[in-house]
């Protein structure tokens, strides 16, 4: 028979350890709820989505415009989510990426050529971008995604030499951001906040690097379990960094330093659920988009 | 005194102490045979025991050498004389049983484990009772290994690895488990090594005079057995064949002479447009040029000069797709061989299937299905998702817990997820 006082010290150690026992345990974090706000994929006027590989969210028009990217076209969506308008066009393919300048031009990077091309819709203008005086690398040049800063700068992944180019709207080089070591396979994502801190994920490594507006690394996180095949990435007003991990269809949230604080949403193909979801935006008015196979999800967090 | 007397003497004593002699012996039978106490003892009768109605057991146990507890007679070390659920009356799960007494950790110390050891079949080289080889196993250890790894597929060709002559598979494989793929007991650079000395003049010759002392010889050449001299591997890169060095090495050198992806594009250029898809694999690992993440640019024995077989390969960064495989009841048939589905290069299909959603369909594969099952295609939408239903909405042939590799229990769980009752 077992003292009362043996059972009184179980019950204390078992309860000392319990919170111990669930922070380990395959790394769960708390999951929170969403709404889901609208679902995009299917339209009678737009048809359907076919691999849609980015987006972008343009504050000031309140529209959404997709990179329908096996269609080869860019669709736009008014604030509400409708179908306004489609761009095809013989000088770009596969869009992988999409950026739009507080000016009204468009930066796409065009998967079949993995170059940068600039469009101005109003003076029917569809060009590559002239990157100019980028220092030599190992590697010819292969546009990966791109991202805009606040300052308008776009970030560009050089695929192959993996780095980020940090260019001006004209093309012209400014910097160049990339990690080191043995366990550093490329960038896949970025993403740049406000303040101009550049969040970028190297989906192979399973790890999430933040630089600072010089492009210098700050923290990185991940490697260690707690991401199975993080994708894609962003960031909320709160400076929270939002992983897409692509395996487990979870969106793992973290602080800057990479501390997790929760998880969102969960694998499956119904409304609201992540199956192999490939990207991941969030606006200013912390709405998260989402994109799984040939649908686009919209959710607000509850807090 | 009289010859009578002293033996009448005499013998009274010696009868008495063979007596008090004979006494002792009986006790100790009966403290060894029948007393309970002990349980050494009363285990050493087992053998006895069962012998008497298992006399065919004798051979098991007759062989040169023979297991521990076979030998001390502890029949019930492993068999329960009365009632077990598994074959044979054996105790317990044969994978826990034989870990009752040879230490886990030892057996599987590394991170490559041999299948047959992972899944506890440890009866499938190993003989229980008695055996005539080393380590009781089976049949000669190289036997062994070709009961699993057909002959055909190690040492049949012309040009065979000596060792591998010699059946000595443990010369450079570890039977359990191993830090290094392939078992190998050795990093695969240092592992040639061992026999072969880099400075050897005819070795020396033969690489042109290069240092190879860590080179990855495996790379190159078959560590078992080759139709090409020097056991090279089946296929060459062709200047490799032509011995053309220089068509991708400084002189002298086993530097590249151009960088990256430019040392290849310059004969394969058109490879380039492959990458330039929706899904790419185009990655630079950790190597220099990303060709070699999955190709040897000298020899090897996979189809398109890969470095390894293709699952392996496509494991090598897909893990938790092998986790899957391994841990299902079902997957694809031809699971093993990922290009059967699948485009290595790059693909505007989701999985880089080769023909999307028509790759289930293909007329040498299931080419009716579709047709007469659920409907699948453009019109049909999934509720769920808003999308078009195709295979993989309810198949997923990595793997599944379910039959015919469904998403769900084909019972009602998968169903009722769209059809709402």
């Amino acid at each position: 028979m077992m003292s009362s006082i043996k059972l009184k010290w179980l019950i204390v150690l078992f309860a000392l350890a319990a919170p111990l026992l669930h922070s380990t345990r395959g790394y769960c974090a708390q999951q929170r709820n969403v709404e889901l706000i609208a679902m995009i994929g299917k339209d009678e006027v737009m048809g359907t989505f076919n691999e849609p590989a980015a987006l972008f969210y343009d504050e000031s028009k309140q529209r959404l415009y997709v990179a329908d990217t096996v269609n080869n076209r860019l669709v736009s969506f008014d604030q509400g989510f409708t179908f306004l308008a489609s761009l095809v066009h013989e000088n770009f393919a596969l869009p992988m990426g999409i950026v739009k300048l507080s000016t009204g031009e468009f930066f796409i990077t065009d998967g079949e050529k993995a170059k940068v091309i600039f469009i101005d819709v109003k003076n029917k203008i569809i060009e590559p971008l002239n990157i100019r005086n980028v220092p030599p690398a190992a590697e010819r040049f292969l546009a990966g995604r791109i991202a805009i800063g606040g300052d308008e700068h776009l970030y560009v992944i050089d695929r192959l030499n993996k780095r980020i180019l940090v260019v001006d709207r004209n093309g012209n080089f400014l910097r160049s951001i990339t990690a080191r070591g043995r366990e550093f396979y490329g960038f896949n994502d970025v993403r740049v906040d406000d303040r101009g801190f550049v969040y970028a994920v190297d989906t192979l490594a399973a790890k999430v690097y933040v630089f600072n507006d010089k492009g210098r690394l700050v923290s990185k996180f991940g490697g260690d379990g707690r991401l199975v095949f993080p994708v894609s990435v962003a960031v909320d007003s709160r400076g929270y960094v939002y992983v897409l991990d692509r395996h487990p269809g979870v969106i793992r949230i973290f602080d800057k330093t990479g501390r997790l604080q929760y998880d969102l949403l969960k694998k499956g193909y119904n409304p609201g659920e992540l199956y192999n979801p490939s990207y991941i935006y969030i606006d200013a008015k912390d709405r998260i988009f989402t994109i799984d196979g040939n649908r686009v999800q919209v959710f607000k967090e509850k807090r | 005194m009289s010859k009578n007397h002293g033996f009448r003497r005499y013998g009274l004593r010696t009868f008495c102490s063979l007596l008090g002699a004979a006494v002792l012996v009986a006790a100790a039978t009966v403290f060894i045979f029948f007393l309970p106490q002990d349980a050494q003892s009363a285990r050493r009768s087992t053998s006895f025991l069962c012998m008497d109605c298992h006399p065919e057991a004798k051979e098991l146990i007759s062989k040169g050498n023979v297991h521990k507890p076979v030998k001390l007679g502890l029949c019930t070390s492993c068999h329960n004389p009365h009632a077990s659920k598994h074959a044979n009356l054996i105790g317990s799960d044969i994978n826990a049983l034989c870990y009752n007494c040879h230490d886990q950790k030892r057996v599987l110390a590394g991170t490559e484990v041999h299948a047959p050891v992972e899944e506890g079949a440890c009866l499938e080289c190993h003989d229980p009772h008695s055996s005539n080889q080393k380590g009781l196993l089976k049949k000669t250890a190289s036997e062994a290994c070709y009961s699993c790894h057909p002959r055909k597929d190690i040492s049949a060709k012309k040009n065979v690895h000596p060792e591998v002559k010699k059946g000595n598979c443990l010369g450079c494989h570890r039977p359990h488990a191993s830090d290094r793929a392939g078992l190998l007991t050795k990093d695969r650079r240092r592992l040639c090594t061992g026999c072969h000395s880099a400075k050897d003049e005819r070795l020396v010759s033969s690489h042109r005079g290069l240092n190879v002392a860590k080179a990855d010889c495996i790379g190159c050449h078959s560590p078992h057995s080759s139709d090409n001299v020097g056991i090279l591997k089946a296929s060459m890169h062709k200047p490799f064949k032509d011995r053309k060095c220089g068509a991708c090495h400084l002189p002298g050198s086993s530097k590249v002479s151009r960088t990256g992806t430019r040392l290849c594009t310059e004969c394969h250029e058109s490879k380039m447009s492959d990458f330039n898809k929706r899904y790419s694999h185009l990655v630079n690992g950790d190597g220099l040029n990303p060709c070699v993440n999955c190709h040897n640019p000298h020899s090897s024995d996979e189809e398109y000069l890969l470095k390894d077989k293709e699952e392996r390969l496509c494991f090598s960064c897909h893990e938790d797709t092998e986790k899957l495989t391994a841990k299902s009841n079902f997957t694809h048939a031809e699971i093993q061989k990922c290009s059967s589905c699948h485009v290595s290069h790059g693909s505007n299909e989701q999985y880089f299937l080769a023909a999307g959603e028509g790759t289930c369909s293909t007329e040498q594969c299931h080419a009716t299905q579709g047709r007469f099952t659920h409907p699948v295609g453009d019109e049909v939408i999934d509720p769920r998702s808003n999308t078009p239903m195709n295979c993989s909405t309810c198949h997923n042939p990595m793997g599944s817990p379910e039959e015919f590799i469904l998403r769900g229990g084909k019972d009602r769980e998968l169903c009722i997820q769209c059809h709402q009752v």
